[in-house]
């Protein structure tokens, strides 16, 4: 009987695996423990994060470190991967000319058209004059309705108003004549004056109607074709808005332009192709296909995909001792993605959903310092420390220890970094690939496309499932169900969407929705995980063709997620091949595969051994 | 709320206190606090919900708000004691948890805040949350 203990360092999570292996080389399962990878996979810096997972291991079988015979160590190489994001286009307003922001409560109703005008000028107005009142920060709602009373007594026609302060509803209630108020406007001070100006508010649940079409806007200031080309933009960003201002000043102009983003050169075994960042994932994906294998990849410098590639480069360059230009970019992944902008000129601190790539790129080597990791290992542990096989092969040994599962075998490792899948054919060699692309793009694509501005929420939204707080006391699920609590919630959780993470209820300070989040995070997980799934089973799958494979056993990280199984599975469903998250040795779910496998292999090559011997 | 969009003086007697028998939010605080009293029905007025003031002089902030939050059809109520303290509260609530709690000097914040409890949207700013 001997006891060994098997170690899977990966890129974000290091687990082991303490097993028993008999005379006759049959394996005793003891126990398994997780815990982080200490610095980056495949350095000696991953020397505290095996210890700590090894004791562990071995604390939960009951057994005395200084029994173990042999700690067996995976192949683990440095996988590096960068993310980088280029916006394509972007909305300028080069005169202030408009307003469209949606405060909560716009005041009055209907369209207002006139020239605008400070607050404390009305009494100058001439009777007859149609005008907008502008009310600087700090005029009290009483004397705004009052002053605007009192021009409308002398016959001048104020048709609209724009104010600083939350009290547009304030002012309008206080109006003889109700006009369209829009209140929250940040930037009051920048309002021109002086210039013909246009204020709708709609109905509540509605949207306004005039100045969201650009012939609307024709009509209201008498534009001729040319200038309603260019004031056609103006009306698109107002789109779906309860409330908007357009001022029209001479040289307003509001224009969304294309931002030169760079270039991206992928340089394949026999073809080497560029493509523009501004052409679109789908163009960049395509290029790619048509170059693969891919050999190395450039990026423009200075711009930001330059610069990742550039970093990514450099990190790996730093970690393996080897030449810079001796890195090469193995693979990447774009994806078509927007990020809310604040509009350069606006003056209620609009946002612009503007177009964006983002990338991913990954390097990995086969040139980690594994000697010196397992001499290191040997002096912390004070026992036998094996570098056993390849990181797939030992993945799939563990996989097919999953109930139910047999050669031909596939698996998809998700992670964080990278999407690495091999598959086993009978009788062949392993197939690997490793691509780029995996969590921390998704959780990118989250961050950037609800404009949260906190990587940490992010990945709270992509792991856990939302609710809406509707009382103090219960939240509706996404799903619609209700969940009630005994204690209040907090007040900062009011009505707003949280996240229902491990640790309690996390509030999402934004205006959108469930539904709208929801929809964010499924549709990130599925331009990732969904197309990197089907690239990798591509690329392994015997000739290409993904039904030639029997069984796909689905690991990592990411397996563990609450839909991404089920994206996956409905993805390769129409292959007609079984597929499901992984069980390792039927309970250890779809972790610890590596580590079972390594152990299984040393037990496999130890029965050999004795049979040599007694033989 | 009976109002009508198009028709303003409609709009605005809506929008005067409410009588004891509509649902409404109730204020209670001393009498001659105008300025604050003022702020805070400006703060429902621009939400759209109706409230009404009552005589409250004895009592806490705290206190005063969950006795308004019971006299309120919309259980919600709001407090406000001597010493300028501004309290929201509402009914369901335990007595010593309050939803808000703020100074006089927040008192339009308070308003918005009381009328968001009923309408069921977030609160405006960063409200403190005491009690716990």
């Amino acid at each position: 009987m001997s006891l060994v203990v098997g170690v899977d360092i990966g890129n974000s999570t290091t687990e082991a695996c303490a097993a028993e292996i008999g005379e006759d080389g049959r394996v005793t399962y003891l126990s398994a423990a997780l815990g982080r990878t200490s610095g980056v996979k495949g350095t000696t810096a991953n020397v505290p994060g095996v210890v700590e997972v090894v004791r562990g291991a071995l604390a939960a079988a009951g057994r005395d470190p200084a029994d173990v015979q042999a700690v067996l160590v995976n192949e683990a190489t440095p996988v590096i991967s960068g993310l980088a994001m280029e916006t394509i286009t972007e909305t300028i307003i080069t005169e202030s000319t408009m307003i469209g922001h949606n405060p909560d409560t716009p005041g009055g109703v209907g369209l207002g058209v006139g020239t605008t005008v400070a607050f404390a000028e009305l009494p100058g107005c001439a009777p007859g004059d149609a005008v907008i009142c502008v009310a600087g920060a700090g005029v009290d709602f009483e004397d705004v309705a009052a002053g605007i009373n009192a021009a409308t007594a002398r016959g001048v026609r104020v048709t609209g108003a724009v104010v600083p302060a939350d009290d547009a509803t304030l002012i309008a209630n206080r109006l003889r004549e109700p006009v369209p108020v829009v209140d929250e406007v940040t930037l009051v001070d920048r309002v021109p004056l002086g210039m013909p100006a246009a204020v709708e508010v709609a109905e509540q649940g509605r949207t306004i109607r005039t100045l969201s079409n650009s012939y609307g806007i024709a009509t209201v200031f008498g534009l001729d074709p040319e200038q309603t080309r260019l004031i056609a933009p103006v009306a698109r960003a107002l789109v779906g808005n309860r409330s908007a201002v357009v001022v029209r000043t001479p040289a307003g102009d509001i224009t969304d332009r294309r931002i030169p983003a760079g270039g991206l050169t992928l340089i394949g075994e026999r073809a080497k192709r560029s493509v523009g960042m501004d052409a679109g994932a789908e163009e960049i994906m395509e290029t790619l296909r048509r170059v693969q294998p891919l050999v190395d990849a450039d990026g423009e410098p200075g711009t930001h995909v330059g610069g990742m590639l550039a970093r990514v480069r450099d990190t790996m360059a730093d970690l393996t001792a080897m030449p810079r230009d001796a890195v090469r970019i193995q693979d990447v992944l774009a994806v078509d993605t927007f990020v809310p902008q604040r509009v350069t000129g606006g003056l209620a601190g609009e946002f612009a959903l503007e177009n964006a790539v983002a990338l991913a790129a990954m390097v990995r080597t086969s040139k980690g310092p594994m000697e010196l990791l397992a001499a290191r290992l040997r002096e912390a542990l004070g026992t036998e420390v094996l570098i056993g096989g390849v990181e797939a092969d030992m993945a799939l040994l563990g996989a097919l220890t999953t109930p139910g599962t047999a050669k031909p075998v596939a698996i998809l490792d998700l992670g964080g970094g990278s999407t690495d899948a091999a598959v086993a054919m009978e009788g062949a060699e392993v197939c690997s690939v490793h691509l780029a692309g995996a969590g921390d793009l998704v959780t990118s694509l989250i961050d950037s496309e609800l404009g949260l501005e906190s990587m940490e929420l992010a990945e709270e939204i992509k792991k856990f499932p939302l609710a809406k707080a509707e009382s103090f006391f219960h939240v509706r699920m996404e799903d619609g169900t209700v969940r009630f609590f005994d204690e209040p919630l907090p007040a900062e959780a009011f009505a707003r969407v949280v996240v229902l993470t491990d640790a309690g209820m996390r509030p999402i300070r934004t205006r959108h929705g469930v539904e709208k989040i929801r929809q964010v995070r499924r549709s990130a997980k599925q331009r990732v995980f969904v197309t990197n799934a089907l690239r990798a089973l591509e690329q392994v799958a015997p000739g290409g063709d993904i039904r030639r494979i029997g069984f796909l056993v689905v690991l990592g990280g990411a397996a563990l997620d609450f839909e991404i199984p089920d994206m996956i599975a409905e993805a390769v469903s129409g292959f007609g091949i079984v597929s499901g998250t992984g069980n390792v040795r039927g309970c250890e779910g779809p972790r610890n595969a590596v580590a079972t496998g390594l152990v299984a292999r040393h037990a496999s090559a130890s029965a050999t051994r004795t049979a040599v011997r007694c033989g | 709320m009976d109002r009508e969009p198009h028709s303003g003086r409609a709009f605005v007697r809506a929008f005067a206190p409410a009588g004891p028998n509509r649902p409404a939010v109730v204020v209670l605080c001393r009498t001659g606090n105008r300025r604050c009293l003022r702020e805070l029905g400006a703060g429902m007025e621009e939400e759209g919900v109706p409230f009404r003031t009552g005589d409250g002089t004895g009592g806490s902030a705290v206190e005063l708000a969950f006795a308004a939050a019971q006299a309120s059809d919309l259980d919600v109520g709001v407090g406000m004691d001597a010493a300028g303290n501004v309290c929201v509260h509402h009914a369901k609530l335990p007595p010593d948890m309050p939803a808000l709690t703020g100074r006089a000097a927040d008192a339009r914040t308070m308003g918005h805040n009381a009328a968001r409890l009923v309408v069921g949207i977030p609160f405006k700013d960063a409200p403190v949350r005491t009690g716990q």
